[in-house]
């Protein structure tokens, strides 16, 4: 489809087939190496949730201890898999919208092939017990490296096809995506410089910033992108604008404003003014839903047909699992719940719904449709889409409710002096044991994700490359000699 | 072009936009919700008093919280006496003739008004003629200045040497307000070591 | 909106503000503090360094993820107070009588005077205990208050006030934990003291604590042959945990460290920030527990 450029009329307009295919190198990078990360992810993951009821699982090899194996899941779904195919989708958005070719390609899937061995050498690291000990932090200093002269190629790159738009208005997705390619260098940066290098900061400086770079990551990168990839995808998908550009101005306000003062837990060792900062913080992201809630609704009101059926799934259930896990970090933050909800499973059930929920099912939209589009070939296995998406959707309800549920029992019980830990521990465990179902659900539709995706790339690496490598090679016919 | 909200001319199928304005209810929750967040922040949040931990809810109300009288300052200043003036003025405060003046019955130290004493300790002290109790101690030994130790350290010890019974110092004690003020003042104008003519001059109620 | 760099100065903002606020803030009051003697009834430094072997316990709690289940974050809801009369003074009548008008029980002139010092109010208030305070202080009588810190975290024994930031300064890597599957951490080495104990607890945790749901980390030592004879450091472990004949189990360093910096961690000193009234040291020779 061709659109005209009201604002230069010297351009050409480039083909949305032209676009999509200039993306191709680095969305291969992106995509494929994210589903691995992603599937070393769920393994990791149910190994972990194994752990939690049975904690003498693996556990006599030092490697497969619980704090390692646990701190390799989340690290390989947020660095490996979310932030990766994160930059690989915003990067096609980018394109997209702005109608440009995506600017040095090969540059950026370079930065991706960084970006892998920091995570590489970084998962290895923890495993031989080098982990940072701040959450969502663990990489330790020599991946962190990497990953960061990665993120440098990805995000100059990213931003310079966001400068060459030939469509020079700027809509909502790009404002959220330009602010996250910004974002991440500064507190990835902040964080790593503060307390990985060899002169950290002392004393309890070091969580205070280790919270607020997870919630700067967690909320406000993952927030911006995926509502960013919200909002185009439902732009594309259902052919209709977005209801409403100020209350798109409003989220992206609350985010930046809000979302990046949470982080720090009411119980915190700190000075009262931090988590109370943090709790006003946490509070006013309700408004953030609201204003996602509101505009969404609108816009999606009176349709039902929607262009490809799986992507719209993946993405409507983003939306709703956005506002049920940003609604239960509101609610967690008010002091009174706070007391109960803190420092037990609840805020990991929310993290999970958080990157997992509504992420990486924006993600999985996306992948979905953008993927044959930037390599003109359909799925291998067309069928694996839809069971993919149920599999991960009853995968995460399963995990995430009971761990809610789980957690907000354990605090009360927490509070009860007279129950032993060991009594607190055990009121939890069943439903851990449903929370193992749960990964075990998402792990098999990730490997549904990894065949996919295998499976294309065999078949254009077939299409495209072995008739041009025949060609090449082919014997010569000797041309008749003039006499 | 759909000049409500500047898209470009918009593709086939996309249907025109309705009235965009953002619902009045969220405008109110928002501003209900930043008002709850201000006066929440101005009870519980100590106003960025870094020694205000909740639950306490601001220094004024910690400082009522400080019940035990404080450290016992004379164990507090014994302890520092032990580790750090007792290599020079010696375990009984009778110094080291022809070296180091004694504390014991000094003149300097039982002045009512602490001041000098307090900027004698704070900046250290050097240069000949010092006098003790009205006769000349010759030293050529400087005494090093002590604006290391905290206000709370040098208070104790000072209170300590002025009211030691034994050593027949019978002065008031002095508070870690009191160094920390004489601190302030003498940063703005005195940076090097004191001499004992320069100390002579000084009020010592100043 | 065509302008990219509006929405950059926007993001700008929005992040330089909360970086200010939670990273060079907090670096500006708290990051350069130092151990200073303001420890209550001891006139020591606070916190004192750990020991070296401590030192690289903290590292093996590092490494091994332990702040995943293990918080150092003790919490306090409150403090009360109680009132302690110290010494009745001259005019025990006039004590008597306010005692009797405050409704602390029935007292006359000589009751007074007796089994000092004696609790009159306990878990009070502070406004009432001041106010109780004064008067008693006009009727003639010295009074003292304790101060009771209270909460769930208090009760569970997991400390005697709330930890605070001056408990770290000396940690390498301060993991305050992010979850509770376990007990907290921060006075362990107050509540359980005993090596031996600890050691068996990380080998088998199920030995010491029935159904406990921490792992088991076999790893930290070494499952070896008897010798001549058996080792003075092999662990004492029941029998269905125990290695099989002729073995026993030895504790690797990284366990004597891990140990060693669990048996460190203690945050009850009173301190400016998190008062407290210790418990009068007791009277007999043994040694603290």
């Amino acid at each position: 489809m061709n659109a005209t450029s009201p604002t230069s009329p010297a351009s050409e307009s480039i083909s949305t087939a032209e676009i999509d295919a200039s993306c191709r190198v680095p969305l291969f990078t992106f995509f494929v190496s994210g589903a691995v990360w992603l599937v070393i992810a769920s393994i990791f993951g149910l190994m972990a949730s194994i752990k939690f009821h049975s904690p003498d699982f693996l556990s006599d090899c030092a490697a497969l201890t619980y704090g390692r194996v646990h701190a390799v899941a989340t690290n390989a779904l947020l660095y490996g898999f979310a932030l990766q195919a994160g930059f690989g989708v915003a990067l096609w958005i980018i394109a997209r919208m702005g109608r440009t070719r995506v600017s040095l390609p090969w540059m950026i899937a370079m930065g991706g092939k960084l970006w892998n061995l920091g995570m590489t050498v970084g998962v290895i690291g923890i495993l031989m017990g080098d982990s940072s000990g701040f959450e969502h932090l663990e990489i330790p200093r020599y991946g962190a490296v990497f990953l960061f002269l990665g993120y440098l190629l990805i995000g100059f790159f990213s931003l310079v096809t966001l400068h060459d738009r030939k469509d020079r208005e700027l809509r909502p997705a790009q404002w959220f995506l330009l602010a996250a390619l910004f974002w991440f260098p500064w507190i990835y940066f902040t964080a790593d410089y503060l307390l990985l290098s060899h002169t950290p900061v002392r004393g309890v400086v070091q969580p205070i910033i280790a919270w607020w770079f997870s919630a700067n990551l967690n909320l406000v990168w993952v927030g911006l992108v995926g509502l960013a990839i919200v909002f185009f995808f439902i732009e594309e998908l259902m052919k209709r604008t977005l209801y409403s550009r100020h209350l798109a101005l409003l989220t992206f306000w609350t985010i930046i404003l809000f979302a990046s003062w949470s982080g720090v837990p009411h119980t915190a060792p700190v000075p009262a003014w931090i988590p109370a900062l943090s709790t006003v913080g946490t509070v006013l992201t309700f408004v953030t839903v609201l204003t996602v809630m509101v505009n969404i609704r609108r816009t999606c009101s009176g349709c039902s047909q929607t262009d490809k059926p799986i992507s719209g799934k993946f993405i409507a259930f983003a939306t709703m699992a956005f506002v049920v896990s940003w609604l239960m970090n509101a609610i967690s933050g008010i002091p009174e719940v706070a007391s109960v909800t803190n420092l037990t499973w609840y805020p990991v059930a929310q993290w999970q719904l958080n990157v997992f929920g509504f992420f990486a099912f924006a993600l999985f939209g996306a992948i979905y449709y953008i993927v044959p589009r930037v390599t003109g070939i359909e799925w291998p296995r067309a069928g694996f889409l839809k069971v993919h998406f149920w599999l991960a959707a009853f995968g995460i309800v399963l995990i995430v409710l009971p761990l809610a549920i789980g957690g907000i029992i354990q605090g009360f019980n927490w509070h009860n002096v007279k129950m032993s830990n060991v009594d607190v521990a055990k009121s939890a465990l069943n439903f851990l044991r449903i929370s193992t179902v749960g990964e075990a659900l998402i792990l098999v539709g990730n490997l549904m994700l990894l065949t996919n995706l295998i499976g294309l790339s065999v078949r254009y690496y077939k299409t495209h490359f072995v008739p041009a490598y025949r060609e090449a090679t082919a014997e010569l016919k000797p041309a008749g000699v003039k006499p | 072009m759909n000049s409500a909200t500047n898209q470009p001319v918009a593709d086939n199928g996309r249907d025109a936009v309705k009235d965009p304005t953002v619902p009045i209810w969220l405008i109110v929750v928002l501003f209900l919700l930043v008002f709850w967040g201000a006066v929440y922040f101005d009870e519980h949040g100590g106003w960025f008093e870094p020694q205000v931990y909740s639950p306490y809810v601001s220094a004024e109300q910690l400082k009522d919280f400080q019940v035990a009288g404080g450290p016992d300052i004379m164990l507090q200043g014994q302890k520092i006496y032990e580790k750090t003036c007792i290599t020079c003025h010696g375990p009984a405060a009778l110094g080291q003739p022809g070296q180091f003046p004694p504390l014991a019955g000094s003149d300097w130290v039982n002045e009512k008004e602490p001041g000098r004493m307090i900027r004698l300790v704070l900046q250290g002290f050097s240069g000949p003629g010092l006098k003790v109790n009205g006769q000349p101690f010759n030293t050529s030994a400087a005494m090093v200045p002590w604006n290391s130790l905290s206000d709370d350290d040098l208070a104790a010890v000072i209170s300590y040497v002025r009211g030691n019974k034994d050593w027949k110092n019978t002065a008031p004690a002095v508070t870690p307000e009191q160094v920390h003020a004489i601190r302030a003042k003498i940063a703005a104008v005195h940076p090097l070591s004191f001499s004992p003519t320069e100390l002579e001059a000084i009020n010592p109620a100043d | 909106m065509k302008y990219g760099p509006y929405v950059f100065l926007a993001a700008f903002f929005a992040l330089a503000l909360s970086w200010c606020g939670f990273v060079v803030t907090p670096q500006v009051q708290l990051g350069r503090a130092v151990q200073e003697t303001n420890s209550v009834e001891k006139a020591e430094l606070y916190p004192q360094e750990r020991s070296g072997q401590a030192r690289q316990g903290l590292e093996v709690y590092r490494a091994n993820g332990c702040a995943y289940c293990h918080s150092q974050q003790v919490g306090q809801q409150g403090t009360l107070v109680n009132v302690v009369l110290k010494d009745a003074g001259k005019k025990t009548m006039d004590v008597a009588k306010v005692l009797n008008d405050e409704k602390l029980g029935t007292f006359s002139g000589p009751s007074v005077a007796a089994g000092l010092p004696k609790t009159l109010l306990q878990n009070v208030s502070m406004e009432q205990a001041v106010a109780l305070q004064s008067l008693l202080k006009n009727a003639g009588a010295t009074t003292e208050l304790h101060l009771v810190p209270f909460g769930p975290d208090i009760e569970r024994g997991w400390g005697k006030r709330r930890t605070v930031a001056d408990d770290f300064i000396t940690d390498a890597t301060v993991m305050p934990g992010t979850q509770r599957v376990g007990p907290d951490l921060a006075n362990v080495g107050m509540r359980l003291p005993d090596v031996k104990w600890q050691l068996m607890h990380l080998y088998a945790p199920g030995a010491v604590v029935k159904d406990s749901p921490m792992p088991r980390y076999q790893f930290l030592f070494e499952k070896r042959k008897i010798g001549a004879r058996p080792s003075a450091d092999a662990l004492a472990l029941p029998k269905e945990f125990a290695p099989g004949d002729g073995y026993e189990v030895v504790p690797k360093p990284e366990a004597r460290a891990l140990v060693e910096y669990l048996l460190s961690l203690r945050a009850d000193t009173p301190l400016y920030e998190a008062p407290l009234t210790p418990p009068p040291a007791p009277k007999t020779n043994a040694p603290a527990k």
